[in-house]
């Protein structure tokens, strides 16, 4: 099965189900590209790169997710 | 070796937005002694900011940039302000802050947060970037916390009340928000970031 570590917990895909992309797992996940800033292993992924970066099994992502009020 | 007010008096933060984070966190630095702040809003102070943002009724109507150099100047007469009146886009960011050591993101909108955290951690390394997300509501108040999520980003909130989930907006709940904003700039300006030349 593989693994990827989001936001530091192991999240674990079934055959056939873990995200090709980060645009991929951000779907799966329900999460609004418009609101979230993504470190995978550490660097940053500006949003209009999220569906050509590709993710590999064991990969550390960092989702933070923003709401509204300040 | 600079000491601690010596290392704030040299120090430029810039304050990304004057609602009830922004508007908070520059008095709270101000106070502080940091030497140097470049604030950035394009609107105008209402009536409806008054319950939680640091104006005053006869400040109604105007902009809020101009009002918070005032009211900076009645705190602490020697930090240096540097306003701006516009709205900051992805474009207008590097530049404009430039020269702060660290960025307090300190927007209304989730979109507007997640432009100005990308455009810092993707376009102006090695500078570091405190954002907020989750503030709204009454209570919970130690569900408010501060947290490193990478080296160069710092994230408060509790991650989850926002204004489209919560009721209300208070100066009590924002101003927590606003304080760990401040004093985990504080932090930074002190323990991690090289004082520039004086």
């Amino acid at each position: 099965m593989d693994v990827l570590k989001i936001n530091g917990k192991e999240k674990e895909f079934t055959a056939g189900q873990f995200p090709a992309t980060l645009a991929e797992l951000l779907e799966q996940l329900g999460v609004e590209a418009a609101t979230v800033v993504a470190e995978v292993d550490g660097d940053i992924v500006e949003r209009e790169n999220f569906a050509r970066t590709r993710l590999a099994p064991g990969g550390s992502i960092e989702l933070v997710r923003f709401v509204p009020g300040g | 070796m600079a000491s601690i007010d010596e290392k704030l008096r040299r120090a430029v933060v810039g304050v990304a937005g004057l609602g009830g984070l922004g508007s908070n966190v520059a008095a709270a630095l101000a106070r502080a002694g940091v030497g140097r702040l470049i604030i950035a809003d394009f609107d105008m102070v209402e009536a409806a900011n008054l319950n939680r943002q640091q104006y005053f009724l006869d400040q109604v109507g105007r902009p809020k940039v101009e009002c918070t150099v005032e009211n900076l100047r009645r705190i602490n007469p020697a930090v240096l302000v540097e306003a701006h009146n516009e709205r900051l886009t992805a474009a207008n960011v590097p530049e404009l802050f430039a020269a702060a050591d660290v960025v307090a993101e300190c927007f209304d909108r989730a979109q507007e947060k997640q432009m100005i955290v990308e455009t810092v951690l993707a376009r102006m390394s090695p500078k570091p970037i405190v954002s907020v997300s989750g503030l709204a509501g009454y209570g919970k108040s130690n569900a408010i916390t501060t947290r490193r999520i990478s080296p160069r980003l710092i994230l408060i909130g509790d991650g989850q009340s926002g204004i489209d989930t919560e009721p209300i907006l208070t100066a009590a709940r924002v101003g927590i928000a606003a304080s760990h904003q401040a004093n985990a700039i504080i932090e930074l300006l002190v323990d991690e970031i090289k004082a520039s030349a004086p």
